[in-house]
């Protein structure tokens, strides 16, 4: 199979503002004001290998870098140190309301998250409008008030559907499936299920590990800065359990 | 720069430009209104002052306009990576998509507003003259530099946030040290230096030959102004590329 991610001997660091140092008054009256900040490392010498049609779960603790290396793989954050190449387009859903506009309708944001994401190409634009309000749901009443009154089951729709009804070729998400109602999580999951079968390469992060196991087959657990299971997505939540007892 | 998306720009530029004055009941009247109501209160108070300015109307509107531009792109760069921090961490564009698509959505503002700013300063006396024409590549150098100034700012906003609020408080100090309601003769011989040590008195001279004089922007201070934009843009760079990488961990 043909390998899509390939991070290799990753670290990234971020520069931490030193506590209680938030201005230049500390800055001048803080004995450590010549080094500000301090470099927080957050993943060492992590490696990964993804091949194409790949889904891949990511389990790990709270703060132990999961969405860092999301945001590794999706080109947000830039590695000090290792190798990244990445060779397809990412299609990341990594916040709820990333990018909405508070003062904008329903259909002004779906417009602007399919062009942020790059799917809004000319040719057919009223067709995937059409079918990203068919897969959120919404009344057209409803896509036409600002999104500032809607419900966060609501804003997850309209994000959710902007990138599902497109055909992602790596689709990352993270976490935010569980925001939506019974009814809409499983009309995702069919969703994400028939994306996969087309070839779609799915990384996801979720604490819930059923829901990981339904869709993934590949598991792998992040503790202390790098992965310390890569196996398969049983094995791999058996691992993430062990952590915890 | 890496994957900058141009059709994003300016699909955020609209963006931006339809947020500016929404749910405003006067929407983009105001960034007419802005300068009109400076205007009459300087006029109301100044005028009588500085007699010896002909045409004082005149003289303060040319100037205020692009003040006001300045002021207002450069406090909404300053606080740019920190308002778009969310958009930051979770889309993978280059960050500089976001000040090109405010200082897009000021400019666009700005020579839409000019429109009317130039009728009345054709009434107020201002000669319909293909001088004008240089204010074309005039208004391009002065939005360098507007937007080098915003980036500098903006990059150093995500660290210390000092910087922001500096700006802002510092801005009215800038518009009186500027000459904008006065002329620079009347400034007593020992503060000149410190008044031309403002980068905005540079562009006003050339500015104001150009709407004011009637002339062509003098050469020497033409060549100052770009000299000034070559430095800010360099600093620009530079506080840019050190620091962009660390936005994400201080947003």
């Amino acid at each position: 199979m043909e390998n899509v991610i390939k991070l290799e001997n990753i670290t990234v660091s971020y520069l931490q503002n030193r506590q209680g140092l938030y201005s230049v008054k500390d800055l001048l009256l803080k004995p450590s004001f010549k080094t500000p900040y301090n470099k927080q490392i957050i993943l060492k010498n992590l490696s990964l290998n993804v091949c194409k049609g790949e889904t891949l779960g990511v389990f790990g603790p709270n703060g132990c870098g999961k969405s860092t290396l999301l945001r590794v793989i999706a080109g947000i954050v830039k590695p000090d140190e290792g190798i990244r190449k990445i060779n397809l387009p990412v299609s990341p859903l990594l916040a709820l309301g990333a990018g909405l506009e508070n003062e904008l309708t329903g259909i002004e944001n779906i417009k602007l998250l399919l062009i942020l994401s790059g799917n809004f190409r000319k040719e057919n634009r009223a067709e995937i409008l059409e079918n990203v309000f068919e897969f959120s749901e919404l009344s057209s009443a409803d896509l036409k008030k600002p999104v500032k009154m809607y419900s966060t089951g609501m804003l997850a729709r309209i994000a959710i559907s902007s990138i599902l009804v497109t055909e992602p070729e790596l689709l990352i998400i993270d976490e935010i499936l569980s925001v939506g109602d019974a009814g809409f999580q499983n009309k995702c999951k069919s969703r994400i299920h028939e994306i996969i079968n087309n070839g779609t390469t799915f990384i996801f992060v979720s604490h819930i590990i059923d829901e990981v196991m339904e869709i993934c087959k590949r598991g792998i657990c992040i503790k202390d800065k790098n992965i310390i299971f890569d196996g398969s997505i049983k094995e791999a939540a058996n691992v993430y359990q062990e952590l915890f007892h | 720069m890496k994957d900058l998306n141009i059709s994003i720009v300016i699909a955020l530029v609209k963006k931006n430009f339809t947020l500016k004055y929404k749910q405003t009941l006067l929407g983009f009247l105001w960034s007419l209104l802005h300068p009109a109501f400076f205007l009459l209160i300087f006029i109301a108070v100044f005028s009588s002052i500085f007699k010896t300015v002909e045409n004082y109307p005149l003289y303060v509107l040319s100037g205020l306009v692009f003040f006001l531009y300045f002021s207002e792109a450069t406090n909404r760069l300053s606080g740019i990576f920190i308002k778009n921090s969310h958009m930051i961490k979770n889309y993978g564009l280059s960050k500089i998509t976001y000040p090109l698509a405010e200082i897009g959505s000021e400019l666009v503002t700005f020579l839409i507003g000019l429109v009317p700013f130039m009728i009345i300063m054709y009434f107020m006396g201002m000669n319909i003259h293909f001088h004008l024409l240089y204010l074309l590549p005039i208004i391009i150098l002065f939005t360098i530099f507007t937007f080098t100034v915003g980036i500098i700012l903006g990059s150093l906003n995500v660290f210390f946030r000092d910087i922001g609020i500096l700006w802002i408080t510092l801005s009215p100090a800038l518009f009186y040290m500027s000459p904008i309601v006065y002329n620079y003769e009347i400034i007593p011989e020992k503060f000149k230096l410190f008044i031309a040590m403002n980068p905005l008195y540079h562009f006003l001279i050339i500015i104001r030959d150009v709407i004011y004089l009637h002339q062509a922007p003098q050469l020497r201070y033409v060549g100052i102004c770009l000299i000034i934009t070559s430095v800010t843009t360099l600093i620009a760079i530079l506080t840019y590329r050190k620091t962009n990488n660390s936005f994400i961990s201080n947003l």
